[in-house]
């Protein structure tokens, strides 16, 4: 089994407001080294790379549900295969 | 005309839209449970507000997935009126009858309240009764209303005269363009984000809805 971690994010020109309401408070914090923070979200899948290959089960999955490509983008990485 | 309602888990205002057309328009309606698979023998569906599946994944992504939305989809494909206010909206979104997307409001806030809004287009089904340019009131009630589509998008929804109905005074959400309710190309389908159903009464204390489903009743009574 194969499991991808999918990163769901907005696309760069979308604004991103609970990013700019956590980056307000990290500068409350006083770190002003920070100079934004961007919010998304992850999901781990599963996948039995016998019935399908990896990748295209991902592209798949991500632009059938997971991903709203009117507002947001994704990325994945493969956390583990055995 | 025959009207479905239809009720999806979690929906919350499809007593409100029920009542809207059969007890203060006198219409021939019927709810129609998400699990049907048939919409056969209805003139216009109607989607209502509330938090199908919990809003799990993205506002409406869920409710796409249900026996009902093939039927849906053949309404709007065959002309026949299909209407969807606030969670309706974003499942109209969701499932690719309605261009663009709801996001989280800019505020990060459930805003509830009574908004004023212009109506862009009065050459549609579903606002006939109002005079382009009127201001009206109406309630909203939703987290994630924010009208976002990129700039290709927006300007086609702009020059196809898609946007129906625009936020005026304040823009209660961070929509692009102020855009409270769009329709898709043909104009028969319509999304919202506030309840005109919430609106059909004095004793509500605002009657300003109850034209959009007045006008759409003419529109069936004119085709007749």
């Amino acid at each position: 089994m194969t499991t991808v971690r999918i990163y769901v994010t907005y696309k760069q020109s979308v604004f991103d407001p609970q990013g700019e309401a956590i980056t307000n408070s990290i500068h409350s914090l006083g770190h002003d080294e920070v100079q934004s923070v961007k919010v998304g979200k992850f999901f781990d899948v599963v996948i039995d790379p016998s019935k399908k290959a990896v990748e295209e089960s991902v592209k798949e999955i991500s632009e059938e549900l997971l991903v709203n490509f009117n507002m947001e983008t994704y990325t994945y990485k493969v956390l583990e295969e055995k | 005309m025959k009207f479905a309602v239809i009720q999806f888990p979690g929906s919350n205002c499809d007593i409100d839209l029920y009542e809207a057309l059969h007890t203060v328009c006198g219409a021939d309606v019927e709810y129609v449970p998400s699990k049907e698979s048939s919409l056969d023998g209805f003139d216009a569906v109607m989607l209502p507000g509330g938090f199908s599946y919990g809003d799990y994944l993205r506002a409406g992504a869920i409710a796409r997935f249900t026996n009902i939305m093939p039927a849906i989809v053949k309404m709007a494909n065959e002309g026949k009126p299909v209407f969807g206010t606030c969670n309706g909206f974003q499942i109209l979104t969701e499932a690719g009858l309605l261009p663009g997307a709801l996001k989280r409001n800019d505020s990060l806030k459930f805003v509830c309240k009574t908004v004023e809004l212009e109506v862009v287009n009065n050459d549609t089904i579903f606002t006939s009764e109002y005079q382009r340019g009127e201001k009206i009131n109406l309630p909203i009630a939703h987290a994630d209303g924010s009208f976002y589509a990129d700039e290709a998008t927006l300007k086609e929804l702009e020059d196809n005269h898609q946007v129906v109905f625009r936020y005026s005074k304040e823009n209660p959400n961070g929509s692009l363009h102020d855009i409270a309710g769009i329709t898709n190309k043909r104009g028969n389908v319509l999304g919202m984000m506030p309840h005109p159903e919430r609106a059909v009464e004095a004793l509500l204390g605002n009657t300003d809805g109850l034209r959009l489903f007045k006008s759409i009743l003419d529109h069936a009574e004119v085709k007749a």
